[in-house]
C-alpha cells in the first residue's frame, strides 16, 4: 500500500475505528516512514490541543431549576386548551365593548357640550342682508371697495366736487 | 456498593412518574450534556438553559421512550437537534453577539479557582488558549463539529455517532478527516 492510502486511513487509525490487522499494518508502516509519521503526530497534536478546551461544572441548582420548569406551568395555574379556549374570545369583546362605550359617552358629550343653536359652519342667518350681498358683487368691479384704486378714485371725485 | 442502575431502566420508571429516577438520570448525565452543548454551541450560559431544555424534553419523551439505541446516544440526538434548532433561530444571533461583548467578564466571574491554584499568568493562558479551540471549533461546519466533540471528548464509537448525527459510518469518518483537518490549519499545526 502506498503512502497516500494510509494517510486516508490515519484518523480512523487514531480513533481506534480500524479493524486489528489494519491498525496494525498502519503501525508498522508509521514506524518506518517518516513522512505518514510527522502526518499522524499532527492528528494527535490537534487531538491533544484540543483537550485544553475547559470543561465547565454543572450549577448546583441545576436539578431544583428544571423540577422549577417541569411543575412551574402546573403549580402557576397552567391551563389546557379547553381552559384556554373562552380567553380568546376575551380580547375582542373587551375591545367591542370599549368601543360601544366610546360612542355612547362621545355622543353623549357632544349632546351636552355643544349647543344645538351652535352651526359654526353655517353663515350667520339673522345678520344675513340682501345689502351684504350686493357688497359682496362688488368685488368684481374694475375697482373694488377696499383696494387702493377704489381709494384714489374716491379721492378724485372728493376733489372734483370741492371745486366744483 | 450497589451496581448501578442502567440509564435505560431509570427512564422506565420515569415514565411511570418516578421523579427520584428522573433526578439520578440528571444527575448522571447533565455534566456530559452541559459540555456538549458548551463546545457546540461556544458559550456556558446558553448551555446551561439549553442543557435544562435538553432534560425537559427527556421529561416530556419519558412515556413514548422505546429503548432501542443506549441512552446516552439517545439523549446525544436530543441535544444535537436542540443546538441545531438553536443555531437556525435569529434569538441565537443576539444571544451571540450579547455574550460576545460580554465574554471577558463572564469568563472571569462564573470562574472557581482550584483548591491549588496555579498562577493568574497561568489561568489566563489557559483561558485564552481555551477560547482559541473553542474558536477552532466554532468555525467547522456543525456535523463536522458535533462528531469531533463526540470522539475527542465522549469518545463515541463511529457507530453511536453515525445514530446521533443520522448519517452512515463511512460518512462520520469522512467528517471526521475533514474537521482534523480543518482543525490543523486553525490551530496552527504544522
Amino acid at each position: 500500500m502506498k503512502c497516500r492510502s494510509f494517510q486516508k486511513k490515519l484518523s480512523a487509525c487514531q480513533d481506534s475505528e480500524l479493524k486489528p490487522g489494519e491498525q496494525e499494518e498502519i503501525s508498522r508502516h508509521l514506524r518506518s516512514c517518516l513522512s505518514c509519521r510527522e502526518q499522524y503526530e499532527k492528528l494527535e497534536r490537534v487531538w491533544q490541543t484540543l483537550g485544553e478546551m475547559e470543561e465547565i461544572r454543572p450549577d448546583p441548582w441545576f436539578y431544583r431549576q428544571l423540577v422549577g420548569k417541569i411543575k412551574g406551568p402546573r403549580e402557576q395555574g397552567g391551563r389546557s386548551a379547553v381552559e384556554w379556549f373562552p380567553q380568546l374570545w376575551r380580547a375582542p369583546v373587551i375591545v367591542s365593548i370599549l368601543l360601544v362605550l366610546g360612542i355612547l359617552a362621545g355622543t353623549y358629550l357632544g349632546n351636552i357640550l355643544v349647543r344645538s343653536d351652535f352651526h359654526p359652519f353655517q353663515p350667520d342667518r339673522t345678520s344675513y342682508s340682501r345689502e351684504a350681498l350686493f357688497d359682496s358683487l362688488k368685488a368684481f368691479e374694475p375697482a373694488p371697495p377696499g383696494t387702493l384704486a377704489h381709494g384714489y378714485l374716491q379721492m378724485t371725485a372728493y376733489r372734483e366736487d370741492e371745486s366744483r | 456498593m450497589g451496581k448501578e442502575i442502567p440509564s435505560e431502566e431509570l427512564m422506565a420508571r420515569v415514565a411511570e412518574g418516578d421523579e427520584s429516577a428522573f433526578e439520578t438520570l440528571v444527575v448522571r448525565h447533565q455534566a456530559s450534556v452541559l459540555n456538549l452543548i458548551y463546545r457546540f454551541m461556544g458559550d456556558r450560559t446558553q448551555a446551561n438553559d439549553l442543557a435544562q431544555e435538553v432534560f425537559l424534553k427527556v421529561w416530556q419523551a419519558a412515556k413514548s421512550y422505546e429503548p432501542k439505541a443506549k441512552f446516552s446516544a439517545w439523549i446525544y440526538r436530543i441535544t444535537f437537534n436542540l443546538c441545531l434548532n438553536e443555531r437556525k433561530s435569529s434569538r441565537y444571533k443576539k444571544w451571540r453577539q450579547f455574550l460576545r461583548f460580554n465574554k471577558d467578564h463572564e469568563i472571569q466571574a462564573d470562574e472557581d479557582l482550584p483548591a491549588s491554584s496555579p498562577s493568574p499568568e497561568d489561568l489566563l493562558l489557559a483561558r485564552e488558549r481555551s477560547r482559541e479551540v473553542s474558536d477552532a471549533l466554532q468555525g467547522l461546519p456543525e456535523k463536522q463539529r458535533m462528531a469531533l466533540i463526540l470522539k475527542r471528548y465522549d469518545n463515541l464509537s463511529y457507530q453511536e455517532i453515525a445514530q446521533i448525527l443520522g448519517c452512515s459510518i463511512s460518512a462520520v469518518e469522512s467528517l471526521l478527516v475533514r474537521a482534523k483537518r480543518t482543525l490543523q490549519e486553525k490551530l496552527k499545526i504544522f
